[in-house]
């Protein structure tokens, strides 16, 4: 059946597959498909079953049409329908969507939810990564990953999926949900294509997990919105799901009553051409290879001994020979089979820089629009599945995790990334010791330069990646990897804390620009930015009243609040001294990292915790300075182990709670769930269990050595 | 159109006579007729309806019961007793079912579905569960079901046909893996054989010791599960799986009665599959029965044949990783098998070597798997310690 295809370029690449465009020999058609690698995938057989048999039993215009699907070797290929607009996501980069084209889009969306919802089906993921356009601007929804199926009209789900930002309240209690979580996502995406992004999206995703069951409703303001707009952003965002509208009634709401015509929606699609057109760039689209098998001979020694039958008939030789074929894409395009024959070799890069072929160019219109461009979704964005934690590529935690499509959720989906691109045009790619250039998952085809100054590429393209200037190399002195350290592992989460913290969105804008700068002075120069810390906190030692507020003790030790009581100053190191010890000899790698993340967690532990434990973390970064406990921890500093105990720290992530912990050190996580707030305590059960299912998913995203 | 007949309902028995004579008009049309599908649409989605009520009213009476914040993989039903099904009239659905059981529609359907429009293939779905799950209030019993095992168990074959198309497979699927809930409808299926009268035999003149002739629909599961297109072969494979699990004592009986035919197909038609779907599924299958503790007898019987482990054996060489580790949790069951046939212990002795340079390396990225490692390094001690040339099993007779 694979025969029947030929595919194309890439479009698209996560844990759950890749995604490519492909044109249906029989019929000329061009289609997405996903090609899912059984024999990685971590899933289960049958989850992608399920997927597929939601998606063959739909069949709606507003729904991405499925085709068919085979099996070829170890990969399953899903055959979808090609959708060539991008995802409404993607058309935002140019800025966000006028109320017209809202109202349309909303439109689109409920008759798609009407169709699911009298067929049983709950979406569950509705935000904009996962509205798709055709290129005359059809509005599909797509990605059904985690959409479900009822088998009664009056169940109820229970499980915990969704993208934290565009969850229901229902959804997060896990009370039991059913079609009304969609309208609620359709409201909060509504939002979201009107101004740019989700409300909360400058929140931790954990916290919001809390924010959305106990705040009132978002709601639409600002006077260039029509009243009805806002109030049907109300009737989606009843919290209450029994008050919330369904489908069916929102269809009858003014707003979407006098919505225009959907070829309206075509002017979006050019304007995101006519954007991405603008940014020079060209594009060197990944193509679809085989996989190659080892084609060495097996030896004798390699198969089993029955005494019945010779070694030589007994070789398997029916599979392997089977996939040891090289089967070439079928290729009727002699471009694409020039590009073909690059591949062959084997020492050829992975996208074989075939710049002097004549096929970059004829593809560069394609992949411009190809976006988003596929059924299946390869939104940028990721979807949530709890089940789904998987090794992708570890992604640092960075300034612009706001939005929530990266970090939001478990199953990680990456476009074809633009930082792969790069690497594979310049002949010297950056040095990928460069951890802190976050992002590999760059979430367009178009490979910005990367020093692009376009001001709007800076700012809407950084939803998901931060701009990534290349700076000059700087030397690695000691006094570098603390600030890195100091800066990885303290400040920023400190900085994203006090910014999810934050009520006002002065306050708010304030402390970004603060937390951006700093990131910058990290980047550019780490050594410098340890030596202000540094200064810093010599200077606050140096002021007893400040210091004795920041629990910054002239003594030297930390001064936790558990110690409060004793006030002496041998007691006090002597408590501390002890609490090192321990912890030394509990783990051996200690340094003053692990014993303070002990300390958090030890503090988190206590359930009557104020929200605010940042300043214990500052003390251990000062103990170091201090003048009598510094050559003990200055030490433990220096200790051997303590990039061991780095590695081991990345190398945990992912694994079971206790590690966590360890290798959570600074970012302290923990407080999140685990701090109460008035009204909230009734929390503390759901808190545990949300806290469990995040931290597995969260430990895969956000290493921090 | 549609419009004036809003007002003007059908009764009942209208509604399933309509039902009954566009379907049969569907059937023996041998071009697609737009009219008479279109009609047949409304007729089947109303008699869904009628069953289920629709989402609207559905959702409004619904109340938010007390779960337990646990997350549960499948659809939760509030009340799968049937006290969930008050906003449809009892009476009413009862009589509806009635004649449908009178007019025979349900096999009708049942034969037909895959010529049923796209969304009415789903209805069709749906109005079979709703009178497969039909239970009188207070009765334990599911009666539509009883009245189809007992009179029309040609309804349950027709429905596994529904796996020869495509189109019919999965709602098809849907029905019977419900149904297999009930024993009967195992043994129904398992029991089945062709008649001189094309009826399907009466589950009370089964006698289980005799061997199958594998013409039954059971034996048909297995072209169903290798061919076919990735959705059908993969419904085909749940059901398969259900038929074989869900009901252990029943299971365990025909496997032993029909223990070699069964074993010789499941390990030409699915274990050496070319699909790596089916082989996959399969081999995790294969170690799941025998290792239920229903199925000891059968287990045994298939540890002790050479011919077995060699086919196991193959699979740790395999080149894809998984079927490696499907294939490991069936190869453990001979090696840690006490009493071991003359058969096996040959190979296993004359590949002592093989194996202990082979075993060590097996898998070994599967560090956090401690079940696995447990059980390698235990196969590896069984294997160090089996005796230089094969002694008779103790409990050999």
């Amino acid at each position: 059946m694979a025969e029947g295809y030929q595919v194309l370029e890439e479009l698209g690449s996560g844990s759950f597959g890749k995604v490519y465009k492909a044109i249906e020999k029989a019929t000329g058609e061009t289609v997405a498909i996903k090609l899912i690698d059984l024999e990685e995938s971590t899933d289960e057989l049958a989850d992608i079953q399920a997927e597929i048999n939601l998606l063959s039993t739909c069949k709606s215009p507003w729904v991405t049409e499925y085709k068919t699907s085979f099996v070829k070797g170890v990969k399953l290929w899903i055959v979808m329908e090609f959708l060539g607009g991008g995802s409404a996501l993607d058309l935002m980069k140019p800025g966000p969507f006028s109320e017209a084209h809202i109202a349309i889009v909303c439109r689109e969306l409920l008759l798609g939810l009407d169709y699911l919802h009298s067929t049983g089906k709950i979406h569950r993921d509705i935000k904009a990564a996962n509205v798709l356009l055709t290129d005359a601007g059809k509005v599909k929804l797509a990605d059904f990953g985690v959409a479900a199926q009822l088998t009664n009209l009056k169940s109820q789900r229970m499980t915990f999926v969704g993208t934290p930002y565009w969850m229901a309240p229902e959804v997060i209690q896990e009370a039991g949900y059913d079609f009304k979580a969609d309208i609620w996502s359709l409201g909060i995406t509504a939002m979201e294509l009107a101004l740019g992004q989700p409300p909360l999206a400058g929140s931790h995703p954990m916290k919001i997990l809390f924010t959305i069951p106990k705040n009132p409703a978002p709601r639409l303001e600002g006077d260039q919105w029509s009243k009805d707009f806002k109030d049907f952003v109300a009737q989606c965002l009843i919290k209450d799901p029994d008050r919330r509208a369904s489908a069916k009634e929102l269809l009858r709401h003014r707003f979407i009553q006098r919505a225009g015509k959907v070829e309206a929606m075509r002017e979006l699609v050019e304007r995101k051409q006519m954007f991405d057109a603008q940014e020079e760039t060209t594009s060197h689209p990944k193509y679809y290879e085989e996989t190659m098998v080892d084609l060495s001979p097996r030896t004798e020694e390699d198969e089993w001994t029955f005494d019945t039958v010779k070694p030589a008939t007994m070789t398997p030789a029916r599979h392997t020979a089977k996939r040891r074929k090289m089967a070439r894409i079928p290729s009727s395009d002699a471009n694409s089979c020039a590009s073909m024959m690059q591949h062959l070799d084997l020492n050829a890069g992975p996208l074989g820089n075939v710049t002097d072929s004549p096929l970059p160019e004829r593809r560069r219109a394609s992949s411009r629009k190809s976006s988003a461009g596929t059924a299946i979704r390869v939104s940028s964005g990721s979807t949530p599945t709890a089940r789904r934690i998987s090794n992708v590529p570890k992604q640092p935690l960075g300034l612009d995790l706001t939005f929530g499509n990266s970090p939001s959720t478990v199953r990680h989906f990456k476009r074809v990334s633009s930082g792969e691109r790069r690497a594979a045009l310049t002949s010297n790619p950056p040095p990928p010791s460069n951890s802190f250039h976050p992002n590999p998952q760059a979430r367009t085809f178009r490979p910005s330069p990367p020093n692009s100054a376009h001001p709007l590429d800076m700012e809407v393209n950084n939803e998901n990646q931060p701009p990534a200037p290349v700076y000059p190399p700087m030397p690695v002195t000691k006094d570098a990897l603390y600030g890195r350290r100091a800066y990885g592992k303290v400040l920023d989460s400190v900085f994203q804390e006090a910014y999810a913290d934050c009520a006002s969105p002065h306050q708010r804008e304030a402390l970004g620009r603060v937390h951006q700068a700093w990131a910058h002075l990290d980047q550019i120069d780490p050594q410098g930015e340890f030596l202000l810390l540094k200064a810093m906190m010599d200077r606050l030692q140096g002021d007893s009243k400040l210091a004795s507020a920041l629990g910054v003790t002239v003594s030297p030790a930390p001064t936790p609040k558990q110690h409060n009581t004793k006030t002496s100053e041998t007691s006090l190191s002597g408590t501390t001294i002890h609490g090192t010890s321990t912890t030394r000899i509990r783990s051996n790698t200690t340094n003053a990292a692990s014993s303070l993340s002990k300390q958090s967690a030890d503090y988190s532990a206590t359930p009557t915790q104020t929200p605010f434990q940042t300043p214990i973390e500052t003390p251990t970064g000062t103990t170091s300075a201090s003048p009598i406990k510094g050559p003990k921890l200055v030490l433990a500093q220096n200790n051997p182990h303590l990039k061991s105990h780095r590695r081991r720290q990345s190398a945990f992530v992912g694994g079971e709670k206790a590690f966590g912990l360890d290798a959570y050190g600074g970012l302290d996580e923990k407080k999140l769930p685990g701090h109460v707030e008035k009204g909230m305590e009734q929390q503390g059960l759901l808190a545990d269990i949300l806290y469990g299912q995040w931290m597995q998913g969260l430990k895969s995203r956000w290493p921090l050595s | 159109m549609a419009f004036l007949f809003r007002n003007k309902q059908k009764s009942h028995p209208e509604l399933v006579k309509s039902t009954k004579e566009l379907t049969v008009r569907l059937s023996e049309d041998a071009k697609p007729n737009p009219k008479v599908e279109e009609e047949l649409a409304r007729d089947l989605q109303q008699m869904k309806i009628r069953l289920q009520g629709t989402p609207g009213t559905a959702l409004l009476s619904l109340t938010a019961p007390a779960h337990p914040p646990i997350v549960l993989q499948a659809a939760k039903a509030p009340g799968a007793d049937g006290s969930a099904e008050a906003e449809v009239n009892t009476e009413s659905v009862f009589q509806l079912l009635s004649y449908i059981i009178q007019e025979d529609l349900l096999y009708l359907l049942a034969n037909n579905i895959h010529k049923l429009p796209f969304e009415s293939r789903k209805d069709a779905q749906v109005i079979f569960s709703t009178a497969f799950r039909y239970k009188p209030a207070g009765a334990s019993d599911p009666q539509v079901l009883h009245h189809v095992i007992q009179y029309r168990p040609e309804i349950i074959i027709a429905l596994c046909r529904g796996y020869d198309r495509r189109e019919s497979a999965m709602p098809c699927g849907g029905v019977l893996r419900e149904a297999l809930k009930y024993d009967s409808i195992a043994a129904l299926l398992l029991y089945d054989e062709p008649t001189s009268d094309g009826k399907t035999r009466d589950l009370a003149s089964v006698n289980p010791d005799i061997p199958s002739s594998g013409q039954g629909v059971f034996w048909r599961f297995f072209d169903w599960i290798d061919k076919g297109a990735f959705e059908v072969s993969a419904d085909a494979f749940n059901t398969f799986r259900d038929i074989l699990t869900k009901h252990k004592a029943l299971v365990a009986a025909y496997l032993q009665t029909n223990f070699d035919m069964f074993f010789s197909k499941y390990n030409n038609v699915l274990i050496q599959s070319e699909s790596y779907v089916t082989k996959r599924q399969s081999i995790k299958l294969l170690g799941e029965i025998l290792l239920d503790r229903a199925n000891y007898s059968v287990m045994t019987q298939y540890v002790d044949s050479g011919e077995h482990l060699k086919i196991i054996m193959k699979l740790l060489r395999d080149d894809r990783r998984m079927i490696n580790y499907e294939g490991f949790h069936v190869f453990k069951v001979f090696v840690a098998n006490p009493n071991k046939s003359i058969a096996v212990q040959r190979i296993l002795i004359s590949n002592r070597e093989k194996l202990l340079r082979f075993l060590p390396g097996f898998l070994d990225d599967r560090t956090e798997d401690e079940q696995f490692i447990d059980e390698k390094s235990f196969l590896i001690r069984q294997i160090e310690q089996l005796p230089p040339a094969p002694v008779p099993p103790q409990a050999a007779s």
